[in-house]
């Protein structure tokens, strides 16, 4: 905006009057008052307008081509800035009401929504597990034996059980760069879950529902699989991406928006979790199938689990890991027809736990 | 029009009195000069999007003075004193008030 004094005449007629006159983008204001005493202001639009230097007086004079009307400015300044506000309207891309504006727009921002859709579900997740694979196994370690340490008060553990569920896993001869550790917790859960770096956890109520050896090597191999693949690491680190891309999006939120954007994170975190559960469903059972183990062991496991929890109303959506009947259903496809051998020592360890 | 932030204007004695006025500005930046003065906040320096923001919300402020000054049948606005806040969700908005009184010289 500029501002000036000038002197303002409405017609021919007219005694030309002392003004004030304010100088914006696309338009001009005058105000003055007339014989009575009264404030007037009047708008010009830019494109009404012509304007000129008065060599004589060395004063703008700008003229309302439509109404007549005159403004005279002291200086160059004024009559210079008109014509150049003129010009710059007059180019192509300042005409922001052609029909196809809108149309623009909106392609504009579905683009943008399509490159920050991108981002978010396919290349931050990406470069995410890219950054997970390069934590060496060491410090995977050290990071689940700090939650492990966490988890201490209130932990008793089974020893002569978790012996022999050791022993049991290096039977299976299963190659790995990760030095397996398997701990027997005496709790009423039916549950097991593995920790970054090898550790995992197995607790005695689910050991008591076992009936047969290949049961027990089904649940090693997921639990196994967790920790080969880096699953826990890898969620890690996706979480972290996701966290710090919605941040920089977004900026400090307000609670209501943090709380929608945080839950529907979440939402797709649960994707992911189910996703790895399937992995960890499909590669214990190549590690049963490559060793003749009866898969049958996969789904009676499964249905310990299923008896051992309430029905959930819960849609899957909503869960961590797949719905139990379609966990039996893909393992059931996927183990057709395997080849079955009986393997005297897993037996033979199995029961020893077994009396236990 | 003349807008000054001094109080007297040397050689045009104020005739009439035309009363205080004030006008506001409030100015959000879009995501990406969000993003970019993150970035920036990280690694240090001055931030121009903010800069230009900041700019922009000041111009608004003294235009719509002017044009109020102007309605009153002022042509000047003098002791202008400039305001300038942050408002919203972590201050991710920016206003600017400006304050003045309207006068005949």
């Amino acid at each position: 905006m500029r501002n000036y004094f000038g002197t303002y005449t409405a017609s021919r007629q007219s005694e030309p009057i002392t003004a004030s006159v304010l100088l914006f983008d696309r338009s001009l204001s005058i105000g003055y008052q007339d014989e009575s005493g009264a404030n007037h202001t009047a708008r010009w639009e830019m494109n009404q307008l012509s304007a000129s230097v008065v060599f004589s007086d060395g004063e703008s004079l700008i003229r309302n081509i439509g109404t007549g009307e005159e403004l005279r400015i002291a200086g160059k300044e004024a009559a210079t800035l008109v014509k150049e506000m003129q010009e710059e309207m007059a180019k192509p891309w300042y005409r922001k009401k052609s029909a196809g504006y809108k149309g623009r727009l909106a392609l504009f921002f579905g683009g943008l929504m399509l490159v920050l859709a991108l981002l978010y579900f396919l290349f931050v997740p990406i470069l995410s597990e890219k950054i997970a694979e390069t934590v060496e196994p060491e410090t995977e370690r050290q990071l689940g034996d700090a939650v492990w340490e966490a988890m201490q008060p209130g932990i008793t553990e089974d020893t002569g059980a978790s012996r022999l569920v050791n022993e049991f896993f290096g039977a299976l001869n299963v190659e790995t760069e990760y030095r397996i550790r398997i701990t027997v917790v005496n709790e009423n859960v039916v549950n097991a879950f593995a920790l970054p770096g090898g550790r995992i956890v197995v607790y005695t109520a689910l050991l008591d529902k076992m009936q047969s050896y290949p049961e027990l090597a089904a649940l090693l191999s997921h639990e196994f699989t967790h920790v080969n693949n880096r699953h826990a690491t890898k969620s890690i680190f996706r979480r972290l991406g996701s966290k710090v891309f919605i941040s920089l999006l977004f900026g400090k939120m307000g609670s209501v928006t943090s709380v929608l954007v945080n839950h529907a994170d979440d939402l797709k975190s649960l994707t992911y979790s189910r996703s790895l559960e399937k992995e960890a469903d499909l590669d214990g059972l190549a590690i049963l199938t490559n060793r003749k183990i009866d898969p049958q062991g996969f789904t009676d496991l499964f249905r310990h689990l299923k008896t051992a929890a309430p029905e959930s109303t819960l849609p899957e959506f909503l869960a961590s890991h797949p719905d139990i009947d379609k966990r039996i259903g893909y393992i059931k496809e996927m183990s057709k027809q395997a080849p079955v051998e009986s393997h005297a020592e897993l037996k033979a360890i199995f029961e020893q736990l077994k009396k236990q | 029009m003349l807008i000054t932030t001094t109080n007297v204007v040397e050689g045009r004695p104020v005739q009439e009195y035309l009363g205080v006025i004030n006008a506001q500005s409030i100015i959000g930046a879009n995501i990406f000069k969000d993003i970019f003065a993150g970035l920036r906040d990280v690694f240090g320096g001055r931030s121009k999007t903010y800069e230009r923001v900041l700019e922009q919300a000041k111009e608004d402020a003294l235009r719509e003075l002017a044009e109020k000054a102007q309605a009153l049948g002022a042509n000047g606005v003098l002791g202008v004193d400039l305001d300038f806040e942050t408002i919203g969700s972590g201050g991710s908005m920016l206003m600017v008030i400006a304050t003045g009184t309207a006068v005949r010289l």
